[in-house]
């Protein structure tokens, strides 16, 4: 039966954990508390190290708080990140996304900043500021930096946040053996900006009930009883983070596929492990590569997409084309799978806007948190609920229970 | 056959208009038995060339019949080649071409067009046979945001 209005916008009849209010997706002011209240205060993964190798290297990055950083591997080999402005008249400090530089010079007016952040020159300061403006006192705002997790460069924009290991808690350790097994090196990096919301592309990685959207995933898993398909368990964790167990995946039922024997140090053969970091990270790790998902919001209806897929230090040439092969075939922008995921959460842009008279949205499967559960999407928006100080089923307090409360 | 530069800016328009039409026989057609194709980018960000696509004759093959099995974008391509360069070695009956292109994107609902990559075409072309043929084709793309991607290759 089709609906009248009254009905289509009423609330479901579900507890308000297992349905959202369409305008958590394209609210503009809920979008900048989003901003304040989650961006500026948990840990971003930014970048991953093998990205800046050597001394002096250094990697730009658009914090989705807003700011622009620079994140540089200094002398001492550590590694960095400051806001990538000049502290004498605001010019952006490092133009080109990646490179090589003893002192970050400005342009401007030529002052120097060494890798500790510190500014190292002023042109003719005595002659201009005589005592009142010195070096000493002109450095660049450094924030808070950790490496981990797989050689991954994690920031966080809050002067007083915890430590990164208490924001992750145990979300990875299932990954670890294999994050950890050898140093990983960067093979793809590249971005995509897409009209839609941030959170709605998270979510093709929180849920699996959509694996009907990919006939590669189809003929590789689900359509097989014995690839344990059906059985993968979703681990929810503290802070809005969520795994899904492993299982087999048979890559030779997708004819034309590039997957090889290949594998990845302590991952199961055939394995595929995914984790899904609280606000916008994923790790997915299946055939022989590592693709990690970073997203930055920058407005309700409007994200960059940061995609990365990575192998081995230790990888010879032909090694990396065959895991560069492997990942190809469902990632990469020709792949099959992420195209599709994309298409999708685009789709969901264009249909749920501030005039297109939205329902509710429903997270509500139930299934022993197995991998048709919608429990990552519940899990998730819990934490942003709690974040935000209001209820993802309810963000502007109408409901009844709200009043009550 | 003897080596004719109109023949050869011929074969390289007619795998566009093949690839454009969606006609992925008339596009094998094009190739010879030995056929391989890549398609890569370079990342200044991180300072790697990224292959996104490497095929041989039967994988690319494949590719195109597993195209309708999936949810694809399906807005159509116009590819506008220009090729910039041929160096033909006679005596091993093989060019190496050099095309420009840009790829626009037409928007099924209303029509907008709009710009959607630009690359080079890297073409080994034998000169073997009655035709040439492409024998590899290596995509060298510029554009790296291709927003959510595209099924077919360029
Ligand atoms: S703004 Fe940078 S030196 Fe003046
Ligand atoms: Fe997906």
């Amino acid at each position: 039966m089709s609906r009248n209005e009254s009905q289509w916008t009423q609330r479901p009849t579900l507890p308000m954990s297992h349905y959202a209010d369409p305008a958590i997706y394209y609210d503009e002011n809920i979008f900048a508390e989003e901003q304040e209240k989650i961006f500026s205060k948990v840990w971003q993964l930014a970048i991953h190290e093998s990205e800046i190798p050597q001394p002096y290297d250094y990697r730009t990055y658009q914090h989705p708080a807003g700011r622009e950083v620079v994140i540089v591997r200094g002398e001492d080999k550590r590694i960095r990140t400051f806001y990538n402005i000049c502290p004498h008249r605001g010019n952006l400090l490092v133009y080109e996304p990646s490179g090589n530089a003893k002192k970050l010079v400005c342009i401007f007016h030529q002052w120097a900043f060494n890798g500790k952040g510190e500014c190292v020159d002023i042109p003719r300061d005595k002659n201009g500021y005589q005592d009142r403006v010195c070096k000493n006192d002109v450095g660049l705002k450094e924030v808070r930096t950790e490496v981990g997790y797989g050689g991954f460069v994690w920031i966080n924009v809050d002067d007083n946040c915890d430590s990164l290991s208490s924001h992750i808690g145990g979300a990875l350790d299932y990954m670890l053996p294999e994050l950890e097994a050898e140093p990983l090196q960067t093979l793809w990096y590249y971005q995509a900006r897409l009209k839609t919301n941030f959170k709605l592309i998270h979510d093709t990685n929180s849920e699996f009930y959509h694996d009907y959207l990919h006939y590669h995933n189809r003929v590789t898993g689900m359509l097989d009883p014995k690839s344990g398909y059906f059985q993968r368990k979703y681990t929810a964790f503290p802070n809005g983070h969520a795994s899904v167990g492993s299982m087999e995946v048979k890559y030779d039922a997708y004819k034309g596929g590039g997957h090889s024997e290949l594998g990845w140090p302590e991952l199961p053969p055939q394995g595929w492990k995914l984790v899904d970091l609280f606000p916008c990270i994923t790790f997915n790790l299946r055939t022989s590569v590592l693709r990690i998902d970073s997203y930055i919001p920058l407005g309700p209806k409007d994200v960059l997409l940061e995609f990365r897929a990575l192998g081995l230090k230790s990888d010879t040439a032909e090694t990396r084309a065959q895991r560069e092969k492997d990942a190809a075939t469902i990632w990469s922008p020709f792949g099959r799978n992420l195209h599709e995921d994309l298409l999708a959460s685009s789709g969901q842009g264009v249909a749920m806007t501030a005039h297109s008279d939205p329902m509710y949205v429903l997270q509500a499967r139930e299934e022993d948190l197995t991998i048709h559960d919608e429990i990552g999407m519940r899990h998730y928006l819990q934490e942003w609920s709690k974040r935000m100080g209001r209820s993802s089923a309810d963000p502007y307090a109408k409901s009844a229970q709200a009043k009550m409360a | 056959m003897n080596a004719n530069r109109e023949d050869i800016e011929e074969l390289i328009y007619d795998s566009c208009m093949a690839l454009d039409q969606s006609d992925y026989d008339a596009y094998m057609d094009l190739c010879s038995p030995d056929f391989s194709y890549k398609l890569s980018a370079y990342s200044p960000e991180v300072k790697q060339e990224m292959t996104w696509l490497d095929h041989n004759r039967d994988e690319i093959e494949h590719l195109f019949h597993t195209l309708p099995k999936h949810n694809s974008d399906r807005n159509p391509l116009t590819r506008n080649a220009v090729v910039y360069r041929v160096k033909v070695d006679e005596n091993h009956k093989r060019a190496d071409v050099v095309s420009s292109f840009q790829i626009f994107k037409t928007a099924l609902n209303g029509g907008h067009s709009e710009l959607f990559a630009v690359g080079k075409y890297f073409d080994t072309v034998s000169l073997e046979g009655g035709k040439p043929a492409l024998v590899n084709r290596h995509v060298k793309l510029d554009t790296r945001d291709l927003g959510w991607g595209y099924h077919v290759p360029f």
